[in-house]
């Protein structure tokens, strides 16, 4: 094989932005991809391809993660961890292994982060126990790029002004917002009603058709899905094609790569990979990006190891894989019977399709005494319960005391729960605070099916992030009931979304604290940058894809620079 | 053998089952809720390594109720029938198990690639301690029973672990022969879909993209 320019391994939102900017600026880009390569021909609402078989997920006996969960305190008031791998557990943290990665199947909320979320330490303070720094980057830094990334993703909105709003250097998004369904206005309504300011929530999902991508076609059923239209921003969709319409991007789907060879100097000389038959390989560049998703890129540095990497590339100071970020806070439903509205009403509340995008951010930044000191608060979406049949079945063969339903009972609540009720549910966003009980190692017994370690991934949380969430939870259930749903309820806890997944890998100006400088750049390697979502120190309280977009084409420019 | 298995107590049912096994299926159902309410992304479930032969097996699609379909008058299949058509019994206004094809839909998944061979076999031994059951308690095979005889016994195993985790295996494949899309073998003319109101989304799979095409 050739000698690339840059050899990129991962294919996602952190991938995608690097391989188009080098490969339009003239430069030979390599992606090496460990799954499939799909395209909209491949995906379908199809609920058992996409949420009850692993069919864009690896099969779990071949590729898993050991999860430590906190089991107790030990007499000394330390923690005690339980380790169970997800194979046995059916805990999978796998979303998404395809060309274009887990960006297939987002639901493409899309936020910016606030300019106080790169100071957090700062702006709030510290916080016992919890690892808060500052970014060493501004949002002024960033700005430029998440605009590029409006455009370059494609994402439909409608900028309003409101106490929250972070600063843009545009009026508006380059695509109006996506079809809204009839309880939008219902939110809108009752949000007013309590003093709260709505906002529209950006999507990124086009709202009319660019190039070779299609408008959204409203089928109602987006996240966890693949996109037959190309309307979703997907790294796949939105960037790569492009990069690959150059001549200038080679895309190579089955290479899993499992270590980055390093030379004496400490530099990264290859990427070494299994491809389709399982045999090794070796890729060869100048420069060397990793974006594997976070856990995944923590994983694969800490097993490169080297002559000057003896503990993992780029892992001298021992922080890889440290200071592991999901996303907290919960999630709630209320109800609402058909027959609580009138006909036209009910019918609009029956319809499929349109997205409901409204959120809330009057509490990105929590200033009341009930709560205590100042504090960074998050976001609240409001969106429906997923449309998928066959979970929402499974869900409901239980009756309140937990006895299993069978029969006429069962069928009647079938009925109510399907034709008769529209389930709206909240989201809540909130900081998961970085900490020393939530990190990546490699598991010492567990190895996949090409005999490498995976990762071990502990899964402690800061008391913090509850507190946060609760307190979102309960503004969001006040919403919900100004609507007059039944059945108000929400769930706020410590355990971590998959699929809302950062850090590992913090950038940061001191090499002892940080793996990545502000460029993300290797502090220990100077051709190695990562540009997924593992550089971020603290979260935010958004979903990251956004960010890890823009940050990424930022990434890209100065990698264009050097080269 | 079977005597020995008539013999048994529920909770000896339980002590049947390989060690952790009804620990990992409550821990992957919980889950699967979890990850339902608190994911964007898919809740995989646990897999096997997929046979790419076996995905030429063919999926019986639109077959009638079961006494048009012989196979389903033979062991085992004939207990699961009863079994899914007691759970999911046919009414005045809905379609029954035998109307969605809940058993050769079944047969198809654990025929095919995609579920755990553990999950199988644990679908398919259960109609011998089913059956057990009946003969303990009334000397007779559970499809031969009548239906209120089959409410008991239903009830008694569901009070067992194994039990419960059994039915609910089994309702899990019954939903989805409800609600899967018809190219795989339940749901035949979408009658699922239109019971419930559920509006499906599109484009549908079609045959030769069926989910073990694309594994």
């Amino acid at each position: 094989m050739k000698d690339f320019d840059v050899c990129i391994i991962g294919s996602g939102a952190g991938g995608g932005p690097v391989a188009l900017t080098l490969a339009e600026a003239g430069y030979s880009v390599l992606v090496l991809e460990k799954g499939p390569w799909f395209t909209e021909k491949d995906f379908f609402k199809d609920e058992l391809a996409c949420c009850r078989r692993s069919v864009y997920t690896p099969n779990l006996k071949d590729e898993q993660h050991v999860l430590e969960e906190y089991n107790g305190k030990n007499d000394d008031g330390s923690y005690k961890w339980r380790a169970e791998a997800s194979s046995d557990s059916g805990s999978d943290f796998w979303n998404g292994s395809c060309v274009g990665g887990s960006s297939n199947f987002m639901s493409g909320y899309f936020y910016r982060l606030k300019p106080k979320d790169f100071r957090l330490r700062s702006e709030f303070g510290a916080i016992e126990g919890a690892n808060v720094v500052d970014w060493p980057i501004d949002y002024a830094a960033m700005e430029s790029y998440y605009t590029k990334a409006e455009t370059a993703v494609g994402i439909s909105g409608k900028a309003v002004a409101h106490p929250f709003l972070e600063p843009r250097s545009t009026s508006d998004f380059p695509y109006p917002p996506t079809a809204e369904h009839a309880v939008s206005g219902l939110i809108d309504k009752a949000c007013r009603d309590l003093n709260m300011h709505p906002l529209p929530t950006p999507r990124a999902v086009l709202s009319q058709p660019v190039d070779d991508r299609r408008s959204c076609e409203y089928s109602g059923f987006c996240g966890s899905y693949g996109c037959s239209s190309g309307a979703k921003g997907s790294a796949r969709a939105a960037l790569l094609n492009k990069a690959v319409k150059t001549g200038n991007c080679k895309i190579q789907p089955h290479a899993k790569v499992y270590h980055l060879r390093s030379d004496e100097s400490g530099k990264v000389i290859g990427a070494d990979y299994y491809d389709e038959n399982d045999a090794k390989q070796t890729a060869t560049a100048k420069i060397f990006v990793v974006a594997c998703q976070a856990i995944e890129t923590s994983r694969l540095l800490l097993a490169s190891t080297g002559p000057k990497h003896p503990d993992g590339l780029a892992n001298n100071s021992g922080q890889v894989g440290k200071n592991l970020l999901f996303s907290a806070g919960g999630s709630g439903t209320g109800e609402f019977s058909y027959s609580q509205f009138d006909n036209a009403l009910a019918e609009a509340m029956k319809q499929r399709g349109p997205f409901v995008n409204r959120g809330l951010q009057d509490w990105y930044y929590i200033n009341d005494k009930n709560f205590g000191a100042p504090a960074k608060g998050g976001t609240i979406d409001f969106l429906f319960r997923h449309p998928n049949g066959i979970s929402k079945a499974n869900g409901e063969k239980w009756d309140d005391d937990g006895k299993l339903l069978w029969g006429k009972p069962l069928k009647q609540k079938l009925k109510r729960v399907f034709a008769e009720t529209k389930y709206l549910r909240f989201e809540v966003f909130n900081d998961w605070l970085p900490t020393d009980d939530c990190f990546v190692s490699l598991d010492p017994e567990v190895k996949d099916k090409w005999g490498s370690p995976v990762a071990k991934i502990r899964l402690g949380y800061h008391d913090h992030d509850l507190k946060v969430g609760n307190y979102l939870a309960e503004k969001s259930e006040s919403v919900l009931t100004q609507m007059g749903a039944s059945n108000v309820r929400s769930s706020v806890s410590g355990a971590p979304p998959p699929n809302l997944v950062a850090g590992g890998c913090r950038f940061g100006n001191d090499p002892a604290t940080s793996v990545l400088n502000a460029d993300c750049q290797a502090h220990d390697a100077e051709n190695l940058y990562v540009t997924d979502g593992s550089f971020m120190p603290t979260g935010g309280s958004v979903p990251y894809t956004w960010t890890i977009y823009a940050n990424s084409f930022r990434v890209a420019d100065i990698i264009k620079k050097r080269l | 053998m079977r005597k020995e298995l008539i013999k048994k107590t529920l909770n000896q049912w339980d002590d049947t089952i390989p060690d952790g096994l009804l620990e990992r299926m409550q821990k992957r159902q919980s889950r699967r809720d979890f990850l339902k309410v608190a994911s964007i992304l898919p809740a995989g479930l646990l897999l096997t390594a997929c046979d790419k032969t076996a995905t030429q097996a063919p999926v019986e699609t639109n077959s009638p109720a079961s006494e048009k379909s012989p196979i389903l008058q033979q062991a085992p299949w004939n207990t699961f029938t009863a079994v899914h058509n007691h759970l999911f019994p046919k009414d005045n206004d809905s379609a029954g198990a035998d109307d969605i094809n809940a058993t050769l839909y079944l047969k198809s998944v654990l025929e095919l690639p995609g579920v755990d061979e553990e999950d199988k076999k644990f679908i398919r031994d259960g109609v011998t301690w089913l059956n057990g059951m009946g003969q303990q308690m009334y000397h007779q095979e559970f499809y031969q029973l009548e239906e209120n005889h089959r409410e008991t016994v239903l009830k008694r195993i569901a009070t067992s672990s194994a039990g419960e985790n059994w039915l609910s295996l089994l309702l899990l494949y019954l939903f989805e022969a409800l609600l899967a899309d018809p190219v795989y073998g339940g749901n035949p003319d979408k009658i699922g879909w239109q019971w419930l109101e559920h509006k499906p989304g599109f484009p549908t799979p079609s045959e030769d993209k069926r989910y073990y095409n694309l594994i």
